[in-house]
């Protein structure tokens, strides 16, 4: 049995109202990698906090192993001078800053005169970049860059330390791609060959079974237990989250799909997306896998008039229709969930009334005047139908956990009424529970006879809920696959058809 | 029943935890301090002049507010307040122009500029606080060339009349002014898609575009609306000076500014309302008064206001912090 690195000693966090960490103590040992799941809310961030020193727990103590020492590290400063690092959920980096200053922020390398020495800055960022095959120049501002490429900078950034003792990844593949992913697992890899501590948190639990050797789970704050990966599996891990069995959440009932609704013939940009035909039916959920980059976001956002398209037709209901921004694809019944609900899909300052009618205003008013009445009755409906857990439909959409903000953005895409909804990632750092929900409505929408689409990177959930699958490649359709096709498809054949050259 | 006085509870607490309800305690203790403390505070005719005062900037204030809800900022809104009250004044004194129309001219020129701020704001995407300084600074310039850098009088004697006039003798029509537009901006906020739009968007541009908001319309009109204000500010200002100052107007953006900020607006956007600005816009004059009242000398005012700007947004800092 290997050293202790860690140890989580009793540790409890209360909140005005809340008690975040009630009574936790595990270990973490050297040279594994240590899973740490439970729903949103379990307090898991929390947990992270107190181990890296930002937050100091109101009972207990998070001590290391310092060389055979046992300390306490104060802050963030102090935890990382003694090799702890953490890879934050949201991306936190400087936006206006390069590649290679955000990763030497801090520990930039000198010339004799004392000045900055960019051109050694450069070539080591280089070597990274190489090492993680992120193929960007280390020029090149944060804020340019996708964000699954911003993801890469962050966990990248990590390997610039050269002691490292214990690293803690939060949910670090919400974001990227598969093969993006693959990197970052051999990089834990090497990490562990080196002796260093990983503490994993993912939703993904298949990635847990996949690259761990222990797991903790939490719920509500308070521990469960502790156990090596073998003595585990998905459901038995399910069950300890929730409290409960859950068998296999992507099983929905599916409907006949009707006739045709939307037809799309001969999309083509500048340069996300070319010569893209596809119909929807009524009913039907129609996925589409690819690689980030594929063009899928960008064929949808030229579908709903957000971002301008070279040429193409759109039929709905079998009648050409010209949308050319986001009101008319609302009138033709097209509704959009986007991507990044927090910078495009919610006003976070607001509350969940205004959020959720903020697309609909004009269908309860009157030359431009409000129904209040109708505003209050249609998001205390809405937020009901969806289920989205909150006190009052006052409260600010920013202080929602992921979970129920996404139930809020679907809420306000019901409330135009739509035919077809178009679902953009729609579960990223959403917990386990609330996803089941998600899936939930969407079984419930189509048998409504309201048709989806859904963009998602994760396989196991877009290959479960479809009808149909679309795969695409470097913005070409490159596969479909229907019926007893997409039943025997394996993910392996999925990805080959998702990275072939265009 | 037990859910019911809960929810009772919550909203009793909200009450206390609003901006407005603290304002308001302050603005009752103040003015009993300033009855108590003093001789001439409590007379009709300064309670007359303090309402007055608070008219030009109250209109200026919930102006800005809009403009502050959509995550903006007006600099100019001074110095085009300036701009309407000496194009009045010149074309009374100058002209044989209508006295009606010379009235619509003055608020027309105030909309134009209104309108520049907003394409240059959104169309250039400069930020508001850049675009605005410049405007107010290319304004300010061009009332002392129209004017030649001086004192113009000779108004229209209906003008000086309204400005003298105090319904009943104690209501000032400058302050029925003011209470007009602010029924008609808080109706609008809070009743109007146009009002609700201001919010998101300045809760995100992106968010408000892809709920099918036509953004670019909206900036157009919330700065052309303001600049309309500011142009009925600026006849305000006529009646209530007399004349038009070739500084007419100078620091008033700022004063409308910390109304609308103490009132609870939020310079991040999304957050904002009249209310609090109306209380604002009586506090900030309210102190200057009374403090004139008890003697002190106007730096010190000067030095109390700012002191109050920045308390009212640590404290609001300190609640949203304590919330998140």
């Amino acid at each position: 049995m290997s050293e202790t690195i860690m140890k989580i000693d009793h540790i409890s966090k209360f909140y005005p109202g809340v008690t975040a960490l009630n009574n936790v103590s595990f270990e973490i040992k050297k040279g594994e990698v240590h899973a740490l799941c439970g729903e949103n809310g379990a307090g898991k961030s929390t947990l992270i906090k107190c181990i890296m020193g930002v937050e100091k727990p109101d009972e207990g103590k998070v001590s290391m192993n310092y060389n055979g020492e046992w300390i306490v590290n104060a802050n963030a400063l102090e935890a990382q001078s003694h090799g702890v690092f953490a890879n934050y959920q949201h991306v936190n980096i400087a936006l206006d800053l390069s590649i290679a200053e955000n990763y030497f922020l801090g520990r930039q390398p000198k010339t004799k005169l004392g000045m900055v020495d960019w051109r050694k800055m450069q070539e080591d960022s280089q070597k990274i970049i190489d090492k993680f095959e992120m193929n960007v120049n280390p020029n090149e501002k944060i804020k340019t860059l996708p964000i699954a490429m911003q993801a890469m900078v962050t966990i990248s950034k990590i390997s610039v330390n050269d002691d490292i003792r214990v690293v803690i990844f939060d949910e670090p593949t919400a974001l990227l791609e598969n093969e993006k992913v693959d990197i970052l697992f051999k990089f834990i890899a090497e990490l562990k060959e080196r002796g260093v501590s990983i503490i994993y948190i993912s939703h993904r639990l298949e990635e847990v079974m996949d690259i761990c050797d222990t797991v903790t789970v939490l719920k509500d704050g308070t521990y469960v237990d502790t156990k090596p990966i073998s003595e585990v599996t998905k459901d038995s891990l399910i069950a300890m989250m929730v409290g409960r069995e859950m068998s296999d959440i992507y099983n929905i009932k599916h409907q006949v799909p009707g006739e045709e609704i939307l037809k799309i013939e001969n999309f083509t940009d500048s340069k996300h997306f070319k010569n893209i035909n596809f119909s929807l039916k009524k009913g039907e959920i129609l996925g589409f896998v690819g690689l980030v980059g594929a063009g899928r976001s960008e064929i949808m956002r030229a579908l709903c008039g957000v971002e301008k398209r070279l040429s193409g037709d759109v039929y709905v209901k079998g009648k050409k229709v010209n949308i050319k921004n986001p009101s008319d694809a609302m009138k033709y019944g097209i509704s959009f969930l986007t991507e990044d609900r927090r910078t495009d899909g919610l006003a976070l300052q607001l509350p969940i009334k205004t959020n959720i009618n903020m697309n609909s205003y004009e269908m309860i008013s009157k030359g431009g005047v409000i129904s209040l009445k109708e505003e209050n009755n249609r998001a205390e409906d809405y937020s009901k139908r969806v289920n989205v857990k909150t006190p009052s439909v006052m409260q600010l959409v920013g202080n929602l956990s992921g979970g129920n903000q996404q139930k809020v953005v679907i809420a306000k895409l019901l409330c135009c009424d739509p035919d077809v909804l178009i679902f953009d990632e729609p579960t990223v750092g959403v917990d386990v529970g609330a996803k089941e929900e998600i899936y939930k409505i969407m079984e419930g929408l189509t048998a409504q006879g309201k048709s989806i689409i859904l963009i998602s990177s994760y396989l196991p959930e877009v290959m479960g809920l479809s009808d149909r699958l679309i795969v695409m490649a470097q913005g070409k359709i490159t596969g479909e696959f229907a019926g007893e096709e997409l039943a025997g498809l394996r993910e392996e054949d999925v990805l080959k058809r998702a990275s072939i050259e265009g | 029943m037990n859910h019911a006085k809960k929810g009772k509870n919550s909203s009793l607490t909200s009450v206390f935890q609003k901006t407005e309800f603290t304002l308001g305690i302050i603005i009752v203790v103040l003015f009993i301090v300033a009855t108590v403390g003093t001789d001439n505070f409590c007379t009709v005719y300064n309670i007359t002049n303090l309402m007055k005062q608070c008219a030009i900037i109250g209109v200026l204030a919930v102006a800005q507010t809009m403009i502050i809800i959509t995550g903006g900022i007006d600099i100019s809104c001074g110095a085009i307040t300036g701009l309407s009250c000496m194009v009045l004044a010149l074309l009374q004194r100058d002209t044989d122009v209508n006295f009606f129309l010379t009235l619509i001219i003055a608020v027309v020129v105030s909309v134009i500029c209104g309108l520049v701020n907003g394409i240059i704001v959104y169309e250039f995407q400069v930020p508001a606080m850049i675009a605005t300084l410049g405007t107010q600074t290319i304004i300010y310039g061009t009332v002392k060339i129209i004017s030649g850098a001086l004192t113009v009088s000779g108004l229209d004697q209906r003008l000086l009349d309204m400005g003298n006039t105090n319904i009943g003798g104690i209501l000032p029509v400058l302050a029925i002014f003011w209470v007009i537009v602010s029924v008609i901006i808080f109706l609008v906020l809070k009743f109007t898609i146009f009002g609700r739009n201001l919010y998101v968007i300045g809760s995100g541009v992106e968010v408000a575009k892809l709920c099918g908001i036509k953004v670019r319309g909206m900036f157009y009109t919330v700065y052309a609306f303001a600049g309309l204000l500011y142009g009925i500010a600026g006849i305000m200002l006529a009646a209530r000076v007399q004349s038009a100052l070739p500084t007419g107007g100078e620091g008033y953006e700022m004063n409308a500014i910390a109304a609308a900020v103490i009132g609870g607006a939020s310079l991040t956007g999304g957050r904002g309302a009249v209310a609090g600005t109306i209380l604002g816009t009586i506090l900030m004059t309210l102190i200057n008064n009374a403090g004139v009242q008890f003697g002190l000398n106007t730096h010190v005012l000067s030095i109390t206001s700012g002191v109050l700007i920045i308390l009212a947004v640590t404290m609001d800092m300190l609640k949203a912090r304590k919330k998140g």
